[in-house]
Parts: structure tokens; sequence; C-alpha cells
């Protein structure tokens, strides 16, 4: 039965909270976590485990819990959530996991009867057989049964980050932490002292083992520490923060729980993740304790014993009044004064040390109040219905005793919690006295203070903090620490205790949260897994949610002694960040949903908007698709406008390709070799359609090049490559010709780009811009003008991507709308069209127009695209020129450019299909299909009632005529088509050039 | 997230910047008679040691300028920072570690936090 510590500060007994456990309400404490409520209301029973199902109960008091893991239902349904950390509210409501269809009563529990099959790797030497069982039957019934929790419902996550450049960050606000800080107040460097609970104080609150600090009673130095710390101006607090990672270099990630026993908040953010950068890390976050591996010990009712000590001292909750107590170490001996102090008399006093090694002290406190001592003993293991009812010792004259008792603390020594240290790549070292591994070198600059470093003297706190930190010109404050037990600390190496009965459902664990026994290490010994990490991974040991904090360091032993090798060469596994569960909502951030990526606009996004476009894309720039009428389909929608534009004239919103100005006296031998063209012979005022390669010869980005003189071009490039572009031109600028004098730069979102075409864009033009003569003689294609119109400046260069007359023009955003409601009012006459991107692709794709990225994918040439004419042959070098003589790019069999119809006009080719000799696929395909080529794009045309598709086939240049056939996605019967060329358009340019 | 001094802006982190390679890697001039085997090693190929390297950074999200850095891979440490014109620093200048932080566990051990008792 439990019992109450009314002298607990950390406790509100006035405010009474209930909550909801598994359907049943209970009542608790303001500032109890659900595992201290629990108790408090003797709740023994929590969970199920991972893999047997087998009883669980609460086993500590922190972050290292490996049973109490449970779902809370309130909110948003959040799963695996410590129990011994979770603060409770008003009306949580909380469920046990991995159980069906209850807690008490669990059909899962068949898996213990089973636990022969399962023992450690079962998986790899199971589920084998017959054929189809796996996808049919065995992977559903597992995926089911997998896993603890059930996913969160409707829930938004709203976390945030927060930045940190500091001096100093000290890890754990305990004794040695505390008394750092002091240290610190008030000299030259930041500090951020970073503290996972609610509370300061450590082992100063969460035992009695400390009587005084400097004749101070504890709670009123801890009061004083904090109003100190609070008014020093250099030092900044962080409560109910837990530092997760330590990386390279001296940075430090740490969660914040913004909403610590209340119920969150919908508008404000639940999580703050810290990423810190210092130059200096104290790690003074102390130890954890470990236990002993005997036969059931994980029945509800085991539980640590500095954990128990800390129910009582941290949450003011006595979990058992006459609990037994099983060491192998001095540490517990401030459990018993704790207990004796209230009044209760433990049932039992286990120790497994020899009589020699037993201090005074415990002996005499035990006769005194007359406890059961049994010396050099140990428990052999517990038994009872899902809780302890008696517990079996082996004394010292080989006997075994049993005795009644419902709960047993046990204590299997005390690590130092290195997770942080060597995350950091710090190397530790095994401490033969402490039975323990220690921190021995930093790799980065980390010092640790207290128990972490293996110093479990209180004595000597003061002395080991004046040392470690005297290069960092600390204030000289001499602190006086008087202890209430004996101060040494030893230990009696024991990791496990024998079973009496040899028998295959006796299980002694070793690690509790993934139901690994000591059976299962010594398994996957003889089964040749003698290396830690191949062990680990084969048997699960310490791979949970609690990354085997209480028990890993034991298998270590278990193994060492297996092997009859030390500890030391045994090692231990790598731990790696985070040292606690971590939420994606917290790694996100804000940048979530809408704030996930930029969305970047055109200026007359708006405009596009009321005239229902539908928008796709583009990167992270927003383009209309297709504009809308009445209730059309997006494909008549796009037959619509590309049969428009041709018969009078159509526009489109082209301000997201890429601009880029390039000046300098040495201007024109860079643009001659970062593209193929030659532009030296290039008259001034006239533009050409550009290719930049790659140094492998194969095509990177195309784009138009306006000259305006020498020295000053202006390009243009595809939407997506143009931050690329300007990279690479200005990597080669800066690192390869730093002689050059050029300067490049982006101009991208300075203008605004409109491209008209059509029959009809030539009048619609000069009606717009009537001080310009628009004809055939005095604006001819591919040249360009710049004036002043509206107060601005306005490019208009005579080019287009439709192959009918067309005009791109450039003006400042401020001025965009304006001109675009201009122009469609005076092309009001004309029908002209709005559109968007497909019909822009469909339109290119009637003249044999390339897409970068569609026809190419970072493996085409120049040449394999019919482009060798834009090489310009008398250019002694460009980027990529060289390549193209290479062996393979010249080969004759590479694919090549072609176009695609059906002999059967009515059928359509789908884009990415395949094209093949074979008529019909095969229903068992036996031997791989030749693979000679693919479909780029392919679009029905408007303007031939047809489909039309653009190809790459091995050897199209050779083929023009040829048939062939073309797979599609529906069925086996594939699609009869002839190789055609690939402009299916107006071939010879007369539209174009008129 | 390893912290980087840009010569033209001071430290910052190292999100902030995008590797270049191997350094010092010069463009052939007459590439027309270099073989194909030869000029595919100039496209191709970067060295890739454990220990000292020679290699290139743009802080990408800053100042947008290139420099080179000696970085010793098998401890991420970053020894020299240097502009594109000054002087290359020799590698007598460093001594090779060629360790991981831990040292060189034993093979097969996979054991990398344990300190090597002598």
């Amino acid at each position: 039965m439990s019992a109450s510590n009314n002298n607990c500060p950390y406790i509100n007994s006035d405010q009474k909270i209930s909550i909801v456990f598994d359907g049943k309400k209970y009542t608790a404490f303001k500032g109890d976590t659900i595992a201290s409520a629990l108790l408090r209301n003797n709740i023994r029973l929590i969970s199920r485990s991972f893999k047997y199902h087998r009883p669980r109960g609460i086993y500590t008091c922190g972050i290292e819990e490996p049973n109490g893991i449970v779902q809370i239902l309130s909110e948003h349904n959040e799963p695996n959530t410590r129990a011994t950390i979770k603060q409770i509210y008003e009306g949580m409501e909380i469920e046990s996991q991995n159980r069906w269809p209850s807690l008490n009563f669990d059909l899962g529990a068949i898996n213990n009867l089973l636990s022969p099959i399962f023992s450690a790797g079962f998986y790899y030497k199971t589920f084998m057989g017959p054929k189809g069982f796996w996808k049919k039957i065995y992977e559903p019934l597992i995926r089911k049964t997998a896993g603890l929790g059930k996913p969160p419902k409707d829930f938004r996550s709203k976390s945030t980050h927060q930045y940190h450049n500091v001096d100093i960050v000290i890890v754990g606000a305990g004794l040695s932490g505390l008394i750092a800080a002091r240290k610190l107040i008030a000299t030259e460097h930041d500090v951020l002292l970073i503290e996972q609970d609610s509370f300061f104080g450590g082992v100063l609150k969460n035992s009695n083992k400390i009587k005084k600090i400097n004749g101070q009673e504890i709670k009123s130095w801890l009061e004083e520490t904090e109003k100190l710390l609070k008014n020093a101006k250099n030092i900044r607090i962080l409560k109910n923060c837990l530092v997760t990672s330590y990386n390279f270099t001296n940075h430090l990630i740490a969660l914040e729980d913004k909403f610590v026993g209340k119920k969150i908040n919908s508008n404000k953010s639940e999580l703050t993740l810290h990423k810190i950068r210092t130059t200096h890390t104290i790690l003074a976050n102390g130890h954890i304790e470990r236990f002993i591996s005997f036969r059931n010990n994980d029945l509800p009712g085991v539980m640590l014993a500095s954990s128990f000590e800390k129910y009582i001292h941290r949450y003011g909750v006595v979990p058992d009044a006459n609990p037994v107590i099983f060491t192998n170490n001095s540490t517990t001996i401030s459990l018993l004064k704790s207990l004796i102090d209230l009044g209760h008399k433990p049932a039992a006093y286990i120790d497994a040390r020899d009589e020699k090694e037993i201090e005074k002290e415990l002996s005499d406190c035990l006769e005194k109040n007359s406890i059961p001592f049994y010396k050099n003993s140990e428990v052999e293991g517990c038994d009872g219905n899902k809780k302890v009812q008696s517990i079996s010792i082996r004394n010292n004259k080989n006997k075994i005793i049993k005795i009644n008792s419902s709960m047993l603390c046990v204590s299997g020594g005390v690590n130092p919690d290195i997770h942080l240290f060597t995350q950091s790549k710090g190397l530790v070292k095994w401490d033969q006295n402490l039975l323990t591994f220690k921190p021995d070198t930093s790799f980065q600059n980390t010092i640790t203070l207290g128990s972490v470093s293996g110093n479990y003297d209180y004595k000597k706190t003061n002395e080991e903090i004046a040392n470690k930190l005297f290069f960092l010109k600390t204030k000289n404050e001499d602190i006086k620490i008087e202890i209430n037990d004996t101060n040494s600390f030893k230990i009696k190496e024991l990791w496990e205790t024998q079973h009496e009965k040899k028998s295959n459902w006796s299980k002694s664990f070793i690690d509790l949260h993934n139901d690994v026994t000591t059976k299962d290490i010594k398994q996957a010994i003889i089964e040749g897994f003698d290396r830690i990490e191949h062990l680990k991974r084969f048997t699960t040991n310490s791979m949970g949610t609690d990354q085997g904090k209480i028990s890993s360091i034991n298998s270590l032993g278990i193994v060492s002694k297996l092997l009859n090798k030390k500890i030391s060469e045994v090692g231990t596994t790598t731990y790696r960040p985070p040292y606690a569960p971590l939420s994606f909502s917290a790694i996100a951030g804000r940048s979530t949903y809408e704030f996930y990526d930029p969305q970047r606009k055109t200026p007359i996004h708006a405009w596009h908007i009321k005239k229902n476009a539908v928008f796709e894309d583009v990167g992270q720039w927003r383009r209309p698709w297709y504009f809308k009428k009445n209730n059309e389909t997006m494909h008549q929608a796009v037959q619509r406008e590309s049969k428009q534009t041709r018969e009078t004239a159509g526009i489109l919103d082209g301000s997201t390709l890429g601009k880029i100005e390039i000046k300098g006296r040495d201007a024109l031998e860079f643009m001659n070799l970062m593209y193929t063209n030659p532009f030296t012979k290039m008259k001034p005022m006239s533009s050409r359609y550009a290719l930049m390669l790659g140094e492998d010869g194969m095509i990177k980005d195309d784009g138009i090049v306006c000259k305006i003189s020498d020295t000053h071009f202006i390009s243009t490039t595809t939407s997506s490559g143009a931050p690329k572009v300007l990279a690479d031109m200005e990597e080669y600028l800066q690192t390869e010709w730093p002689h050059f004098q050029v300067y490049v730069n982006s101009t991208t979102e300075q203008l605004t780009t409109f491209n008209i075409s059509g029959p009809k864009s030539r009048d619609i033009m000069s009606k717009v811009f009537n001080d310009i003569d628009f004809s055939n003689e005095k604006f001819p294609f591919m040249t360009f003008k710049i004036f002043k119109y509206m107060n601005t400046e306005v490019r208009i260069m005579r080019a287009s991507f439709t192959g009918e007359i067309g005009y791109e023009i450039y003006i400042s955003p401020k001025h965009s709308l304006e001109l675009w409601e201009k122009i469609f009012e005076h092309g009001r006459d004309f029908n002209l069209v709005p559109y968007g991107t497909e019909t822009m692709h469909l339109l290119r794709a009637e003249k044999g127009y390339v897409v970068i990225g569609q026809e190419t994918d970072g493996t085409v040439t120049p040449i394999d695209i019919n482009f060798t004419w834009m090489i310009g042959k008398k250019k002694k070098d460009f980027i990529g020129k060289r390549s193209l003589t290479r062996s393979d790019t010249a080969r004759e069999d590479r694919k090549q450019l072609v176009g695609i119809i059906p002999l059967d006009k009515s059928q359509f080719i789908e884009e990415g299909q395949h094209i093949v000799e074979c008529k019909t696929l095969p229903r068992k395909i036996k031997k791989p299909i030749p693979y000679l080529g693919h479909i780029t794009s392919s679009y029905h045309s408007p303007n031939l009632n047809h489909c039309i598709s653009m190809a790459l086939i091995k050897g199209g240049g050779k083929l023009m005529g040829a048939k062939f056939f073309v797979s599609t996605s529906n069925g086996t019967e594939n699609i009869p088509v002839e190789v055609v060329s690939p402009v299916f358009i107006d071939p010879e340019n007369k539209r174009l050039v008129s | 997230m390893i912290l980087i001094n840009c010569p033209y802006c001071g430290e910052r982190d190292q999100s902030e910047f995008s590797n270049g390679g191997e350094a010092h890697v010069a463009r052939p001039e007459n590439s027309e008679n270099l073989s194909d085997k030869e000029w595919g090693e100039y496209v191709f190929f970067r060295a890739n040691p454990k220990g000292i390297f020679y290699e290139r950074w743009v802080h990408s999200h800053g100042c947008r300028k290139w420099f080179n850095a000696v970085r010793d891979t098998s401890t991420d440490e970053i020894l020299k920072i240097y502009k594109l014109d000054e002087k290359t620093p020799e590698p007598k200048d460093f001594s090779n570690t060629l360790k991981t932080p831990s040292g060189e566990p034993e093979v097969g051990s996979g054991n990398f936090t344990v300190k090597k008792q002598s």
C-alpha cells in the first residue's frame, strides 16, 4: 500500500486534480506525473510488454522508463508518452498501450506461452514460407500487432525553433550544475543553464543524501540560488528543457515542453527546439541507476531503488510502505533512512556484498529498527499474479528463503549518464572501482562535473568544480557540503542472479522495453554474434525508445562474463542522438503546411485568379496551368487556348523565366565560353536562342541571349534553372577566370515578361505601342528594341515559343498590370486569349521545340536533338566542347530526337511510354524486351486533330518513316506508330518570320 | 553542423555554405590534345581522401563568394581557410591525423567509444 510524504514542497496537495486511466477516474495533486498519480492510487499495472505482453508496472521515476509508456487520449491522442515525465492536468485521459481487450486480460499474453519460438532473432528464421503467405498473412498480421501506441489524429503541429549563441552551456541544474552556475555569475561569460525538470536541484530534490549546504537547509539554499541566478544578467535559464543531442562543433539541440502540466493551447507553439552554439559545454547531467537481472525481474512491483526514493522526495508519495530492498552497493542506505524517517519499515534488506564491505552505519540502522537483514545474499526471483506477491532470496548459505511482499526496490549500481558525452565523440574508460564507464578524454570543449564524471563523493564536489572551471576565471566561492549518509561508494559486481529451477519459461530480463532476456544474450553468443554491435542488433537489446538506459551496461557485464573478456574489451555500442524521443513536430518547427516552401508569384497573380486560372507548381513558382471558362474540362480549355492562339493571338505570363544581365569588359569572351553559340559576329540589338552545356557535353539549360553590345548581354533561362545558371556563372568567374572583368546579376524579379503570339499579335502590339513600327522590315525576327513607355523603360524582343509571330515584352513590375490590361483592351477585337503552361507546352510541341527537362534529362547532347547548327564551329573553346567528341558522345546509335504519330489517328500516345518492336506485350515476360526509346512529350493537337509526340529513339536520325509500337498503361496491346519529323506545323517557318 | 569562418563575413553555420569539392583542379587549356581518358578524368574524377583535403566552399546564403579550405576529413576539423588569390598552404604545415576521434578501433570490433587500454 502506498503512503504520503507530506513534506514534499513540489506537490501542491491543496490543488486536487482528477484524471482518467483506462476508463477509471483517479484523484491526484497538481505537480504529479501520471506515474506518481497512479502510484498514489495504488495502481501498479500500467502496460503490457512489447513482445511477450507480460504485465508491467512503473519501473523508474524519469526519462529512463522502459515500461510506463502510455497513450494520452485527450487533445490529439499522443502515443508513447512516458508516464514518469508527463505532468497531469485536470481531466487528462490516459490509456494503456499494447494490450487487447484490456490491460488486465490481454490476449497477447499468448506470446508469453509461445516464448520459446520468439527467442532472439526469431524473425530471421521464421515466416519464410509457404510461398505467398508473407504477402497475404504474415505481413498484415505482424503489421497490425507491431508497434506500441496508436497514431495521433487531427493534429496540426505548431512548434518553433530558437537559436542561441553563448559562451557556456551548463546541462543540468543539479548540485554541480548550480554550483558551477553560481561561480559564473557576473563573470564575462554568457551562460545558458538548462534543466529538464520544472524545478532545480537534481539529487538535492530527489533524495535527502545531502543535509546542508554552507549551513543552509536544502530548500533555502535552492531558493537563494535560483534567485541569484535569475537576477544575474549574464545567465539565462531554460526549464522543462531536455538536451537531446551534442553535435559537432559544440552544437547542442534541446527540446523544451511549453505546456508542462497544462492542456495544449492550439494558438501557441507546444514545443520549442533550441539550437545552441556554444564555446564550452559543461555536462552536469548526473547519473542513472541500473538494475539487476533475476527471475521475473519485470513483475509490476519491481522498481529501481533511487526511483522509489525520488517518488518520496520529489513527488511526495511512498509507493509502498514496506518494500523489500535488494542492492549490491552503498547508495540504497539513503532510501532506507528516508523510509525510517517517515515511520515506515522495509520488509527486508538484501545486500549482495560481503560482511566486511558492509558499512557499520547500515548494519546498526537495520538492527536498531529490527529489519530482517540478508548479507551476502541475492534475490533469486519473484512470483505473483500480475504483481509481486512473494520474493525468493538465496541467502549466504545458498538456501532459498521465500518472503511475502508487494514491492521490491532494486539497485545494481550507478552509471554516469554518458550519452551526451559520447555523442560529442568523447572517449570513456572503464572504472573498476565504480564498476561503470566514465568520461575520459573529451573531443570537443566538454567539461564533466559531478556524478556524470564519476565523482560520487559529494565532499569533493567543490574541489572538482574549482579545478575544472579555474580556466574560466570563476568566482572563488567556497561551498561546504554536509552529507546525510556514508560517502564512500562501495559496490560488488553482480549482473544477474541464478535461477533455482531450469525452465523454458522462467525469464530474467536484460532489456525491459524490447523484452530481451538474459537467455537471448547467451543464445546470440552461441550463434556467433559476439561483437557488441552485432549482439545489440540481433537481440534488439537497448534498441527501444529508452535506449536501454537502465540495463545496457548490465548486458556488457553479462557478455564479458560469457566471453571471459574484460568489459573494456567488450566495449559499448555507439550512443546516438536524440537522447530521448524527439517529435517530428519539434524538428519541423514552423516549416509546415503552407510554410513548408516559399511560394513565388508573379506581379499579376491576382489577375490570373480573377480569370479562373487553374495553377500548377513550377519549382517554387505558381503558374497558370490553364484558364477555365465556364464548366470546361482541362482538355477543352487547352484545346480552345491553342486553337485561338494560332487563329488570332494568345498571351502568356512568362515572368517566372530567369533573366540574367551580363556586363563588363570581357562579357563577349565570357558568353562565348558559357554557351555553345558564337556571339562575336552577332549584331547588337539582336537575339539568339542559346544552349548551355555541362563540362560533360550534356545540355544543362537553354534560353535566349540578347546582345546590347560586346560588353552587355541579357540572358534568359528556364524557370527552375535560373538560380543554378547564375551560380554556375559566378563559379566560373570567381574560380576559373578571375582575370575576366565581368559582372552577372539576376533580374528575374525586377522585370515581368509577357509573351504574346499569333497572326494578329503584330496588330495588337501596334495599337498598344503606337510609336513603334512593327513591320517585318523595321522589326525583324530575333531582334529587340528598348524605349521609353509609361514613364519607364520597356524592352520588346521579337521571338516566340509557339511558331507564330510573337513578341516578348519586359517591363517593371510596378507597371505590369496596367500594361497587361491595356494589351487586353486592344486585343479584345482580335479575341486575344490568355493561356497557361499546358497550352504553351502544346504549341511548342507542334513546332518540335524542346523543353529542358522534358526532352533532355542530363544525358542528351545538342547533336542528339538536331541542334548541331547551334554550335559555333570556329570557337576554340566553350564549356562542354571537348566532351562532344568523346567516343561515347559521338556514337551513331545514341538516342536522337524524332516525332511520333499514331497510325490510327484516333489513338492517344502517353508521355513516358516505351518504343518497342513487339505488337503485344507477352502476359508473362520471360526475356527483357529491348528498349528502343521513349516518348518525351505528347499532346492532342487541335490544329492537326490528332496526337503528336516527341521521342528519343536510338539512331533516330536514320529512322524517318520507320514503323514501331508504343506501350500503353492500359493493357498489353501496343499502339502502332510511325517515326516522323518532330516539326508538325509550318516546317518552313513561314508564319514565324513573315 | 560545423562552423566555417568565411573570409569575407566571419564565422557562420555550415548550412549557409555549399561545398564545391576538391580545390585546385584547373580546367585544362588545350583539351583537344587530351585523350578521352585524360579528359574524362578531369570531368568525372575528384579525390576523396581520408585526412588532409584541400576543398572549395561558397557562401551561398551570404556573400556568395568562393574560397578554399583545408579540412581533415577524418575529424571534420577545418585546419585553414584561405581566399582564392592567397597562397596555397603546404601539406607539411598540417599534421595528418588520419584518425577517427576515438583512435582507430580494432578491425571488425565496430567499437568507437571506448578508449583503447594501452
